[in-house]
């Protein structure tokens, strides 16, 4: 390793030293403004970086990482969701806590986390990365440590994480002993001798345990709805957006490099948890009648219908599964900005209720809100419309029917629930209109238009996709 | 690309009565009455466009942009005849749609406009979309505002009957992209071309089972849309709870789409398949006129019966279409246009005695006449339309479609021939409920207004004008023969 | 010594790890059950590694440097871990994690 390997991962250091600094500010005193504000910039400073390093690109900086097109692909959207999710929580936290300032530490550990998963080539960076990211997750759920939800919310999270990573060093231990190689190419060398072997098919076994504990897939999902309720909005948005694509980043490369998508065995184990994941996440969503579950339940789903584009194991599946994240980030970001914006001190703005006939008491929010949760339905003028047609396209072109047709009968059954908040919206509703925050006018005004932001871009990637599946490819070249 | 811009004024005027609303409810109504008329008025400028051109059995508007070229996706829209027609029918419902919403609407006009407009914009999209994909999405844009409009604005049960509505239609359509992306990979494979355009789309040569199947998910969708039996549980409930002017146009225009859809996309892409299927989809659409006929008969709620009514009447469209023959697919193109008018206008009374009586119930009603004469004429001449009275324009729909079924399928076409009697049957039984008898109902009634009355004898003109010159309709759509390859023969 | 012997062991650390995990209700106990499960790894992976370094490979010590980064991880788990087990002891005065289902509306 020399210094010039170091540049491709230049923004990942800016990203690490994004924490650092956050501590030096916290111990000068400053304010949770200047905080807020000097994240920002670090996050914009690692925007730039990846774009100076663009050209050494692809690079590998063994035997750990290696920075390629995809990685940064990812690693941009993850930034992309960190820089909405820390001006959400500015609002959020200044009303909630007295000390909000060492939530930003956690935030960007947890970030680093998953950008880390999406440039690691190696069991210990994958391990390092997962753990950075859980254990980041763990404290910034039971932030809020007055609310008795959030410490249930972070204890749970906390006992079936820490069972999930060692069920995946367990893995990792036996695919070791089998492959002797925790690079995931030397694994893909020694495939062909070892892959019939029992100990090496329960390592893989138990690794996606672990992957999809991470992912909330069924049967593995029993955590989602209650930490998703528990934790603080910023949060939840952060473990539906930033963990899962860190984890299914990490989760593409692996099955990449060593051919994943050619066993019977494994092919059959993903379509049975894809099909589990679509039909259980959307019968569970339907009842519904707290938002944020909702929208747990949903996201099991929706990784459901992510894993029909992974199953095919080609290209096309990769920028389906590409552009899926995106469209289904910026959706969620938008709902969960919504919630965000209408929470007050006392009450999270999580029971259905609350939302009844908002379009004409608050039309702008209301009407993001439908949008995204139209694009959640995949309805068409939305993202999510042409994200799942790319799902849709990549199946049948590798003709995987079953999964196909599981997702189109689940996805009617889907739209049930998301139509039903949306009637909701649209209802009447006797209750005055809620008081309006302006301590904070100016995070105040810039969460406002980042939601309108958002929600522009929802409507501009589902009529004109073109730029952004270009940038897509152009990415995905780089390999 | 004054397809284009026709649907531009559409979408701009929604979203401008939206606005407008916040200020001034009337404005929002002015503003979408116009927007609709302008479409009106620039559909009809296309007549001489139309009549100019050289060839009159292709397409003279054509219009294509590049729109996602990654996917082979293009803005592709076209118009010929068949699809002219469309979509004058479209606005001319369109307007009657706006005009009728006029006093009944009150709360959230803009919004309710916005809809209406939004769901016009979707149904002409549908009417030139030329490629698979642009189709497919305007096909979705007009459910959404059409669900809206029937859960905020519609009677008692709309929750149920909105989302019933659009579930049925959702499952139909998303089968349909499955198809549609089969029907592109499979092309894309062959010529390495991979398109979605609609004429590329036809040379695509398919083996018989996979013709059978893709075929069989574009066909779902439609007989969904159409409805046809067993899959027309959706349309009562719809159409009774809508309000007015959406049972209008789910009655006008909707149900239209479905049968647009197969003559333009199933019979041409599949030929083959179509004609192995059509005994069945005969069989079927038989089924659904007698089984709608029986059922309109025994409704007591006045909007159901009429919903009913449409079952049977959109039958003949399947049965026409599958028999093959250009003398029954001129007579479904006659269909398509007249059920429109007549159900459409059939909806308009029914919204109108619900105004005043505030009741659908048909038991409730009776000796109207006497406090009602002129909404009692002009509900005569449109029962008896839809009945298939000579000289009105369903009859020589109904007509053209048995005839051309009779050389090919005698049996059937006389089991059909009983769903124009028993047409005569129930539409006799509203007429006697409502009009005649003694009076039942002690509400003081006021008769038509004017503004309901121009709605009304519009649609009668252009229901008698259609009965006794349906040369110029039959004329545009003359090239449809040439669409499947029976139709020649 | 084979390696099967500490497979052997290893697994059956891990299995009584996962017992515990699921079937006890004090939170303490459960996180122990935890480390059991991670330092039986952790063997695995040092016998692994002696095996792969008896065969010849190189880079077989990374193994053993991984079971230094399962060992540090192990520790920040637990230090975050047990301060959320303080929270609940303080708001509940029990460690006992039955008491935890007033989520679910």
């Amino acid at each position: 390793m020399n210094e010039l390997q170091l540049i491709p991962l230049l923004p990942f250091i800016i990203l690490a030293m994004a924490s650092v600094v956050t501590i030096l500010l916290i111990a000068f005193r400053l304010s949770h403004t200047v905080i807020q504000v000097t994240g920002f910039l670090m996050m914009c400073l690692v925007v730039f970086a990846t774009w100076y390093v663009r050209d050494t690109l692809p690079e590998e900086v063994p035997p750990l990482f290696i920075v390629d097109g995809q990685a940064a692909l990812f690693t941009g959207v993850i930034i992309f969701c960190v820089l909405v999710i820390g001006l959400f929580s500015y609002i959020y936290f200044e009303e909630r806590e007295e000390n909000p300032k060492e939530y930003y530490i956690l935030l960007f550990l947890a970030t680093l986390g998953a950008a880390i998963l999406t440039i690691s080539q190696h069991f210990i960076s994958l391990f390092i990365g997962l753990e950075l990211l859980s254990v980041s997750l763990y404290a910034l759920i039971a932030y809020l440590r007055n609310r008795n939800n959030a410490v249930e919310a972070g204890m749970k999270y906390l006992v079936l994480a820490a069972l999930s990573s060692a069920f995946l060093l367990f893995g990792m231990a036996l695919i070791y002993m089998e492959a002797g190689s925790m690079k995931f190419s030397g694994i893909a060398e020694k495939l062909p001798q070892v892959s019939s072997s029992p100990l090496f098919l329960m390592g893989l076994g138990t690794i996606v345990v672990a992957i999809g504990f991470k992912l909330a897939l069924v049967p593995f999902h029993l955590w989602a709805a209650d930490v998703y309720q528990g934790s603080p909005t910023p949060v939840t948005a952060f473990i539906a957006t930033i963990s899962k694509i860190g984890t299914f980043a990490v989760l593409l490369r692996f099955a990449q490099t060593i051919h994943l998508q050619q066993y019977p065995l494994i092919i059959a184990i993903f379509s049975v948890i894809a099909i589990s994941s679509m039909i259980v996440g959307n019968i569970l969503a339907l009842r519904q009648q707290n938002l944020k579950r909702l929208l747990a339940y949903s996201s099991i789903a929706h990784f459901g219908y992510l894993l029909v584009a992974f199953l095919p194991g080609n290209e096309a599946g990769t920028e389906a599964a590409a552009f899926y994240l995106i469209a289904y980030s910026i959706t969620l970001l938008s709902a969960f900005g919504v919630i965000t914006l209408l929470s007050s001190r006392e009450h999270e703005a999580e029971t259905l209720d609350i939302y009844t006939g908002l379009i004409w008491r608050r039309p702008v929010v209301a009407t993001i809100l439908a949008i995204s949760l139209f694009s959640l339905a995949g309805i068409p003028l939305t993202a999510g419309f042409l994200a799942k047609f790319f799902v849709l396209s990549a199946g049948v072109q590798q003709a995987v029917w079953l999964p196909l047709a599981v997702l189109i009968l689940t996805s009617v059954i889907g739209l049930y629930y998301y139509l039903r908040v949306i009637n909701t919206l649209f209802g009447t509703s006797g209750t005055a209109d809620v008081m309006q925050k302006t301590v904070h006018p100016f995070f105040h005004v810039s969460t406002y238009i980042t939601l309108v932001v958002l929600a522009g871009m929802l409507f501009w990637i589902g009529v004109f996709p073109g730029l952004v599946l270009q940038g897509i490819r152009l990415f995905l070249l780089l390999h | 690309m004054i397809l284009i811009w026709m649907l531009c004024i559409l979408l701009a005027g929604g979203i401008l009565c939206w606005l407008a609303a916040q200020r001034q409810p009337l404005l929002a109504r002015w503003i979408a009455l116009i927007t609709v008329s302008a479409d009106l008025l620039i559909a009809c400028w296309l007549f001489p466009v139309y009549q100019a051109f050289p060839d009159n059995s292709s397409w003279f508007i054509n219009y294509q942009a590049n729109w996602i070229p990654a996917l082979g996706v293009s803005f592709h829209v076209a118009l010929d005849g068949f699809s002219h027609i469309l979509l004058l029918l479209t606005y001319f419902l369109g307007i009657l749609a706006v005009l009728c919403s006029w006093k009944e609407v009150r709360e959230r006009t803009g919004f309710y406009f916005f809809n209406l407009l939004w769901t016009l914009a979707g149904i002409s999209g549908v009417f030139i979309a030329m490629d698979l994909f642009l189709f497919y999405f305007c096909w979705e844009i007009m459910l959404i505002p059409m669900f809206l409009l029937i859960i905020l604005w519609g009677d008692v049960r709309r929750h149920y009957a909105a989302y019933k509505f659009f579930l049925f239609t959702q499952a139909g359509s998303l089968l349909m992209l499955l198809a549609i992306l089969a029907l592109y990979f499979i092309h894309g494979q062959q010529t390495g071309n991979y398109t979605f355009d609609y004429f590329a789309l036809l040379q695509t040569a398919l083996t018989p089972s996979t013709a059978m199947w893709t075929m069989l998910g574009f066909l779902i969708a439609f007989v969904i849309k159409l409805p046809a039996v067993p899959f027309h549980n959706w349309l009562p409930d719809a159409h009774g709870e809508a309000p007015t002017a959406g049972s209008l146009l789910l009655a006008g225009l909707l149900l239209k789409t479905g049968a647009y859809g197969i003559i333009r996309f199933v019979l041409p892409i599949f030929p083959q398949a179509a004609a192995d299927i059509a005994p069945w989809m005969i069989l079927i659409g038989v089924a659904g006129i007698i089984y709608g006929a029986l059922l309109a008969f025994s409704q007591t709620d006045l909007k159901r019966l009429i919903a009913y009514t449409s079952v049977s009447h959109m039958g003949f469209v399947l049965v026409g279409v599958f028999s093959f023959s250009s003398i029954a697919m001129q007579g479904v193109v006659m269909q398509i246009l007249t059920h429109g008018l007549s159900t459409g206008a059939l909806f308009l009374m029914a919204g109108m005695l619900k105004e005043r009586l505030h009741t659908r119930d048909i038991t409730k009603m009776g000796g109207l006449w006497t406090s009602m004469p002129r909404l009692g004429g002009m509900a005569i001449l449109l029962t008896m339309a839809s009945a298939g009275l000579p000289a009105l324009g369903n009859f020589i729909a109904e007509f053209f479609i048995l005839l051309g079924t009779f050389s090919n399928n005698p049996v059937l076409s006389i089991i059909a021939t009983l769903g124009l009697i028993l047409s005569a049957v129930y539409s006799l039984r509203m007429m006697q409920k409502v009009f005649m008898g003694p009076l039942i109902s002690t509400v003081p009634v006021v008769d038509l207004s004017a503004r309901e009355l121009i709605i009304l004898t519009a649609l009668s003109i252009s229901i008698v004008v259609l009965g006794l010159f349906p040369q110029p309709v039959i004329d545009t759509v003359h090239h449809l023969s040439t669409i499947h390859p029976l139709l020649h023969e | 010594m084979p390696v099967q012997y500490y497979i052997f062991l290893s697994i059956v650390l891990f299995c009584i790890g996962v017992m515990g995990v699921l079937m006890r209700r004090n939170a303490i106990i459960i996180f122990m059950c935890v480390e059991l499960m991670l330092n039986a790894v952790n063997l695995l992976m040092v016998a692994f590694s002696k095996m792969w370094a008896d065969a010849g490979r190189v880079d077989a010590a990374g193994a053993q440097i991984f079971v230094f980064f399962i060992m540090v991880v192990a520790a920040a788990e637990v230090a975050v871990g047990l301060a959320i087990i303080v929270m609940v002891y303080r708001k509940s005065q029990s460690v006992d994690i039955n008491i935890m289902n007033r989520l679910k509306n």
